[in-house]
């Protein structure tokens, strides 16, 4: 599975950093090393909604807050 | 005009408990290639010495830069300095640097500590021819320059420098050459070699200069172009002729911004690698491109290096992060303060949509305005400047 997090401008000043740091935590804590692959790009085109994360191609918007519920869904569900 | 240029770097400390300094360094440039620096050193400290050096250093820098003979300026200055009634000596001292097409120098020197001559990070003996006019012995020199020479003049602050605290003769220009020796590298700016020098004096003052201070570095270096693109251009259509300009120019290419990446990736059939390493938590992290030499996140990167640019040309400040760390803007802010010395802009005008939203610190015009600052600042530090709009 492939999880990439925007870095751009917009992304970067709404917590691109945060939500970088709180995936790497949580892919460490649940040994999804081998399953897992994360990456950032430089703007994703989705600005207005940052900060933008795409799940092998689908887009998701999420701030640190929600970085933990978003992982449960979209990374942990799916992967089970 | 060949493929070299000259650098050049000064630096001064105020006498503790003085408002102004006495020392004074003017730096005319005339035409491409021809560059004068004047070094004058009032007589006393504060207001006086200030005046009187700020005197001498305007006549003859105006007086050279109306192309009057080094010979006549000096002669007026001689003449014209009058001697202190109290102490029976003329009232300022003056170092006259010239030079020509960066390959020759012609000195000057009235009472100051006389010239260093680095080449290749070793000192070196010149010819010096004494002449006394009006009573004032004028020590003139000319020397045909290589790359890398570096020319060190000081005020008599520098050998004065620890006398009663930390030396009982404080130390003398002996010294200094050892000390200059012992800390030159060939990369090391005008500016860096200068504030590493008054740097030490200020250490041996024990942070309480007894005299004011100035170190003056005069580097012969090689040209070198940077090319610098941030922003996608206002028409779209005009990409590839944006690109094709930009990635035609010989020097380094640095490209800043997340679509304005994307675009010369494309333009380049490459790919953007992006790292995930967070050097500096406010930095965005950089990124790769094939033929590409650095490639950046934009505006929060830029404006990083524009306080960078502020306070490399306020402080004296050597050891300053960006000189030693790796996130886009110290990478940034190293390239264009040390490496280059003509640089080009390419700005995109095209206005993003989603920075206009005025909780974000990022919007079209903070952009535009970092990149007018960051010129004016980079002028200051004696680079050559060029700005495209696109």
């Amino acid at each position: 599975m492939k999880v990439v997090v925007c870095i751009g401008s917009s992304c970067h000043l709404k917590g691109s950093r945060e939500v970088v740091e709180k995936l790497q935590n949580l892919i460490n804590d649940n040994n999804l090393k081998d399953k897992v692959t994360l990456s950032g790009k430089f703007c994703m085109g989705n600005c207005q909604n940052g900060v933008s994360v795409t799940v092998d191609g689908e887009l998701f918007s999420v701030s640190p807050d929600t970085v933990e519920d978003f992982f449960k869904t979209n990374v942990l569900d799916r992967l089970s | 005009m060949n493929n070299l240029c000259t650098d050049i770097g000064h630096m001064s400390l105020t006498k503790y408990g003085e408002e102004l300094c006495g020392d004074m360094v003017e730096v005319i440039e005339q035409g491409d290639d021809d560059y004068v620096v004047v070094l004058a050193d009032g007589l006393g400290s504060g207001v006086k010495a200030n005046i009187l050096s700020t005197l001498t250093s305007k006549i003859i820098s105006t007086m050279i830069a109306n192309n009057m003979p080094l010979e006549m300026c000096v002669d007026t200055i001689a003449k014209t300095l009058p001697i202190c009634s109290v102490r029976g000596v003329a009232y300022s001292t003056f170092t006259i640097v010239r030079i020509i097409d960066n390959k020759e120098a012609e000195i000057a020197q009235y009472d100051n500590p006389h010239v260093i001559l680095l080449r290749d990070g070793k000192n070196l003996v010149y010819p010096e021819t004494a002449a006394e006019i009006d009573g004032k012995m004028i020590y003139k020199s000319k020397i045909s320059l290589k790359l890398n020479d570096t020319l060190i003049f000081t005020s008599d602050g520098a050998v004065y420098a620890g006398i009663g605290e930390n030396m009982n003769f404080g130390w003398q220009r002996d010294q200094i050459i050892e000390f200059m020796e012992e800390y030159y590298r060939p990369d090391f700016t005008a500016k860096t070699l200068s504030s590493l020098l008054l740097d030490q004096c200020d250490k041996l003052y024990g942070g309480k200069p007894g005299d004011d201070t100035t170190v003056c570095a005069v580097k012969i270096r090689e040209r070198k172009s940077v090319n610098l693109l941030m922003g996608p251009p206002r028409d779209p259509a005009d990409v590839n002729k944006m690109m094709s300009l930009f990635f035609g120019k010989n020097g380094k290419h640095i490209v800043c911004g997340g679509t304005t990446s994307t675009l010369a990736a494309e333009f380049l059939g490459k790919e953007v690698k992006t790292d995930l390493k967070y050097l500096d938590p406010e930095i965005p992290p950089i990124a790769e491109i094939d033929g590409v030499d650095l490639t950046t996140e934009g505006v929060i990167t830029m404006s990083r290096v524009l306080e960078y640019a502020k306070s490399y040309l306020n402080d004296d400040d050597i050891y300053a992060d960006w000189s030693v760390r790796a996130d886009g803007a110290s990478q940034i802010a190293r390239i264009l303060f040390q490496e280059a010395t003509d640089i080009n802009f390419f700005v995109g005008t095209a206005i993003n949509p989603a920075h206009q939203n005025p909780n974000l610190p990022i919007n079209f015009n903070i952009k535009m305005q970092l990149v007018t600052e960051l010129s004016e600042y980079l002028k200051k530090m004696g680079k050559r400047i060029k700005v495209s709009y696109f």
